[in-house]
C-alpha cells in the first residue's frame, strides 16, 4: 500500500506499511528506518483496541473545538434547518458564533446565555439579509425567556459591533401570514371563512402601511399590528359572513397565537378608519360604527392619501395654536404665520392632529415640577445641623425594643 | 478700515452655513426674552459689535456707550443665573440712557439685525457657542435653535468614608436604614432632604443616588457621612465623585424612529420588540440617549452637566429633521 511522504533518512519514496508483530509501522523500503508507528489506523475501534493513539490526538475535527463552540454550531445548524434558511446564512451565523465565543466578554457568561448565543447569531444573520424573523419566533424555538434573549442580543450587538438593520414590516407581513391556516379548505374551517391568500396579503400590507403613517407602529411590537391588520382585511373581503367573527376566534381558526396587544391595535385601527370614513362623501350619510366601517375598508384604502389629509390636521398646528398666544414678541413673523395656519384648520368637524396615541391620550404626569429657585441655591457645602442628623438615629430604648422585636422574628 | 477687518475676522469664525439662513429666516430674533439685548454681545467680540453698531446710522448711539466689560468669562453652570442678571442690568442701563421703552429697544435690536443682514449678508450678532439658555445657537439657523433645556433627574455619586463599617450595627441604630444581607451586601439608607438614597458598604464606600443636582448630591452625601459619624464610626469624606447624570426633556413633536434608525444606523439601535424607544449612542460627547416616539428624550451617561446640554443640542437638529409634516 502506497503511503505519502518520503523517508527522512534516504529520501526514497518507497514507504511501506508493515506490521512488526501486531504493531503497524511505516517503514522505508530502501533503508529500513521506521518513520512512524500507529499512524495509519483509520477507525476508532482499532485505536481503542490497540491504544496506539492518545484520545486527545485523534484526527476527529470536532475535538479541536471547545464543547461550547460545538454546541453553538450545532444549535445554529439545527435552527437553520428548521427555519429553512439558505446555506449562506448558516455559514455567516457559524462565523458569528465563533467570533462571539472567542470574545473575552463571553467567556464567563452563564451557560444558559451561551445556549442562546447560537440563536442570537441566526437572528442577526437573518436581519442583515432582510429575512423577516422575529425574536418571538427564535425564543419559542429555543424555549428561551424573552428578557434573557434580549440581554444576550444587545451585548452581542455591542461587543461584535454588528449593525443590524431594522425589521421590514412588509416582509414580516408576508412571512407571518404564511403561518395562517385560512387559505385552504380544511375540516375545521367553515367554507365562508376560507380566503385567497394574495388578496389578504395585499390588503393587510395596505392596512399596515396606513397604520405606520398614522403613528400606530412606531415603538410598538410589530406582530400584534400585523395580526389586527390581517383580521380587518380578512373581514373586509367578505363582510357579510365574517363580521360576526371575533378576533380571538379568527386567531384560533387561523392557528396562530393571539398576542394581547392585538385588541388595542384593532381598536386604534378602527378609530383611524372611522375618522377617514367621515371624510368620504358617500359615506357621510351613514352612521358609521366599528362594525359597519369594515365593509368599506376597500374604498377607504383606495383613497387613503386624500382622506388622511382631510381627516387629520397637521401635528404642528396644535403646537402653533397653543404657542401663539404664549409668545410675547411683537411683530414677529413666526407668530403671525402660526395664527394664520391655525385658522386654516377647519373649525367645523372633529379634526384631531395626527399624533401617536401616547400623545393623544397622555397618562397623568406624576413627575414633580422643575426645581425651584431655592433648590438651585444649594451649594453642597452648607452646614448640617445636628438636630437634622439626630432625627435619623434611634434612641437607646428604641434600640432595645427593636432588638426584642427582632428576636421574635 | 479697522472696523471692517475686525468684522471679517469675526465673520470667518462664525460658521459659513449661517450665511444663507440669515437671509431666508428673518425671524432670527423671534424667540426673544427680556435679556435678548445682551445676547449678541456676550462674547469677547464685543468690540466688533460696537463697530457694527457704529455702521448703522438709524440706531441710537447709546449702545456704543454701554460698558460691556462687566460680562464675565463664565462657566456653563453660572451662565443661567448671570444671563438673568446681565439682561436686567443692560435693560436698566439702556433705559437710563435712552428715553425709549423696552419694546422700542427690542425693535431697534431687530432692525439692527436686518441692516446687518443686508450689509454683511453674513452671520452677525450671533456668536460662537452659547449656553442652551440662549435662544440661539451659532452654527445652526435660528429656526433650529432649541430653546429647550434638559432637566436633570438623577445624579449618582460615590464617596469613600475610609473606615470599616459594621453594617448590622448601623442598621440597628439608625432609623432610616435597611439591611438584608441575603439580598444585598449593603445598608440602604434614605434621608428626606434632599430626597436621596445611599448604599453603604462595609468597606466604607458609599453610593448616593436620587439627587437632582450636583450640589444636592454632595450635600446629601455629606449628610450620610454625618449620620455614620454620629453612629460612632470615624467616617471621612474622601474622593467625592459624580459618576452618572441623567437628564430628560421634551422636544414637543412626535419623531419617526424608523426613519432615524435608517439614517443614523451606526449610532442607533431601535428594536420595537424589545423596547419602545430608540437607543442612540452619541460619540461626542459620550452620552446615551433614549428617544421616544412622543418626543421625550432621556440623556444618560454624563459626568458633567455640560455634556448633557451639548448632547441635546447636537441631537435636536437631527430630530427636527424627522418632524414629519403630515
Amino acid at each position: 500500500m502506497a503511503a505519502r511522504g518520503s523517508c527522512p533518512g534516504c529520501g526514497s519514496a518507497a514507504l511501506v506499511e508493515d506490521s512488526h508483530y501486531a504493531q503497524q509501522q511505516l517503514v522505508c523500503a530502501a533503508c529500513g528506518c521506521v518513520l512512524a508507528e500507529g499512524l495509519l489506523t483509520t477507525t476508532y475501534a482499532e485505536e481503542e483496541h490497540l491504544r496506539e493513539v492518545a484520545y486527545s490526538q485523534s484526527t476527529g475535527q470536532k475535538e479541536q473545538l471547545s464543547r461550547c463552540l460545538q454546541r453553538g454550531i450545532r444549535r445554529v445548524q439545527d435552527l437553520c434547518k428548521v427555519l429553512q434558511l439558505p446555506t449562506v446564512f448558516e455559514e455567516t451565523a457559524v462565523s458569528y458564533v465563533q467570533r462571539a465565543l472567542q470574545h473575552p466578554s463571553f467567556h464567563l457568561v452563564s451557560l444558559e446565555k451561551k445556549e442562546l448565543l447560537g440563536g442570537c447569531c441566526v437572528f442577526v444573520t437573518c436581519r442583515q439579509h432582510n429575512w423577516p424573523l422575529t425574536m418571538g419566533t427564535i425564543c419559542s424555538l429555543l424555549y428561551a425567556k424573552q428578557e434573557l434573549f434580549a440581554s444576550v442580543y444587545l451585548s452581542l450587538q455591542k461587543e461584535l459591533g454588528l449593525s443590524v438593520p431594522a425589521l421590514s414590516l412588509a416582509d414580516l407581513v408576508k412571512t407571518h401570514l404564511n403561518s395562517f391556516r385560512l387559505f385552504q379548505h380544511t375540516a375545521d374551517v367553515p367554507a365562508p371563512f376560507v380566503e385567497n391568500k394574495e388578496k389578504v396579503v395585499a390588503r393587510t400590507m395596505q392596512i399596515v402601511e396606513l397604520a405606520s403613517e398614522t403613528w400606530l407602529v412606531t415603538g410598538r411590537h410589530p406582530i400584534p399590528i400585523v395580526t389586527a391588520a390581517a383580521f380587518l382585511s380578512w373581514q373586509s373581503l367578505q363582510p357579510a359572513a365574517r363580521l360576526a367573527c371575533t378576533l380571538a376566534r379568527f386567531c384560533k381558526l387561523a392557528g396562530v397565537d393571539l398576542p394581547p396587544p392585538a385588541h388595542l391595535r384593532l381598536k386604534e385601527l378602527l378609530e383611524i378608519l372611522l375618522r377617514m370614513a367621515s371624510q368620504l362623501a358617500w359615506l357621510r350619510v351613514f352612521n358609521m360604527d366599528k362594525k359597519t366601517v369594515v365593509k368599506h375598508i376597500g374604498d377607504l384604502l383606495q383613497h387613503r392619501i386624500f382622506l388622511l389629509k382631510n381627516a387629520f390636521c397637521p401635528e404642528d398646528e396644535e403646537e402653533q395654536r397653543a404657542a401663539a398666544p404664549g409668545e410675547a414678541s411683537p411683530g414677529s413673523p413666526g407668530a403671525a404665520g402660526g395664527a394664520a395656519q391655525g385658522e386654516g384648520c377647519p373649525s367645523g368637524g372633529k379634526r384631531r392632529p395626527l399624533l401617536p396615541p401616547c400623545l393623544i391620550n397622555p397618562r397623568k404626569r406624576l413627575r414633580t415640577a422643575a426645581p425651584s429657585a431655592s433648590d438651585s441655591a444649594v451649594t453642597g457645602e452648607e452646614p448640617i445641623s445636628d438636630s437634622e442628623i439626630e432625627q435619623y438615629l434611634r434612641g437607646p430604648e428604641e434600640i432595645r425594643a427593636f432588638r426584642k422585636a427582632q428576636a421574635w422574628l | 478700515m479697522d472696523g471692517s477687518s475686525l468684522l471679517e475676522r469675526y465673520l470667518e469664525r462664525c460658521d459659513g452655513q449661517f450665511k444663507d439662513d440669515l437671509s431666508t429666516s428673518p425671524q432670527l430674533f423671534t424667540p426673544m426674552s427680556p435679556y435678548d439685548v445682551d445676547l449678541p454681545i456676550q462674547t469677547t467680540e464685543d468690540v466688533l459689535f460696537g463697530s457694527q453698531f457704529n455702521q448703522s446710522k438709524e440706531l441710537p448711539t447709546d449702545f456704543s456707550s454701554v460698558d460691556l466689560s462687566f460680562l464675565p468669562d463664565i462657566t456653563q453652570d453660572n451662565k443661567e443665573q448671570n444671563l438673568f442678571e446681565d439682561g436686567h442690568e443692560m435693560q436698566k442701563e439702556l433705559d437710563g440712557s435712552t428715553s425709549n421703552e423696552d419694546s422700542s429697544i427690542l425693535t431697534h435690536e431687530s432692525s439692527l439685525a436686518y441692516p446687518d443682514a443686508s450689509q454683511a449678508t453674513e452671520a452677525s450678532g450671533v456668536c460662537p457657542p452659547l449656553t442652551p439658555m440662549a435662544p440661539m445657537t451659532p452654527v445652526t439657523p435660528a429656526s433650529e435653535s432649541s430653546g429647550i433645556v434638559p432637566q436633570l433627574q438623577n445624579i449618582v455619586s460615590t464617596v469613600n468614608l475610609a473606615c470599616k463599617l459594621d453594617l448590622k450595627n448601623i442598621a440597628l441604630r439608625a432609623r432610616n436604614a435597611e439591611y438584608n444581607p441575603k439580598r444585598f451586601a449593603a445598608v440602604i439608607m434614605r434621608i428626606r432632604e434632599p430626597r436621596t438614597t445611599a448604599l453603604i458598604f462595609s468597606s466604607g464606600k458609599m453610593v448616593c443616588t436620587g439627587a437632582k443636582s450636583e450640589e444636592q448630591s454632595r450635600l446629601a452625601a455629606r449628610k450620610y457621612a454625618r449620620v455614620v459619624q454620629k453612629l460612632g464610626f470615624p467616617a471621612k469624606f474622601l474622593d467625592f465623585k459624580i459618576q452618572n447624570m441623567v437628564g430628560s426633556c421634551d422636544v414637543r413633536f412626535p419623531i419617526r424612529l424608523e426613519g432615524l434608525v435608517l439614517t443614523h444606523q451606526q449610532f442607533s439601535s431601535y428594536e420595537p420588540e424589545l423596547f419602545p424607544g430608540l437607543i442612540y449612542r452619541m460619540v461626542k460627547p459620550r452620552i446615551v440617549l433614549l428617544i421616544f416616539v412622543s418626543g421625550k428624550v432621556v440623556l444618560t451617561g454624563a459626568k458633567e452637566r455640560s455634556e448633557i446640554y451639548e448632547a441635546f443640542e447636537s441631537i435636536y437638529p437631527i430630530l427636527k429633521g424627522f418632524k414629519k409634516a403630515s
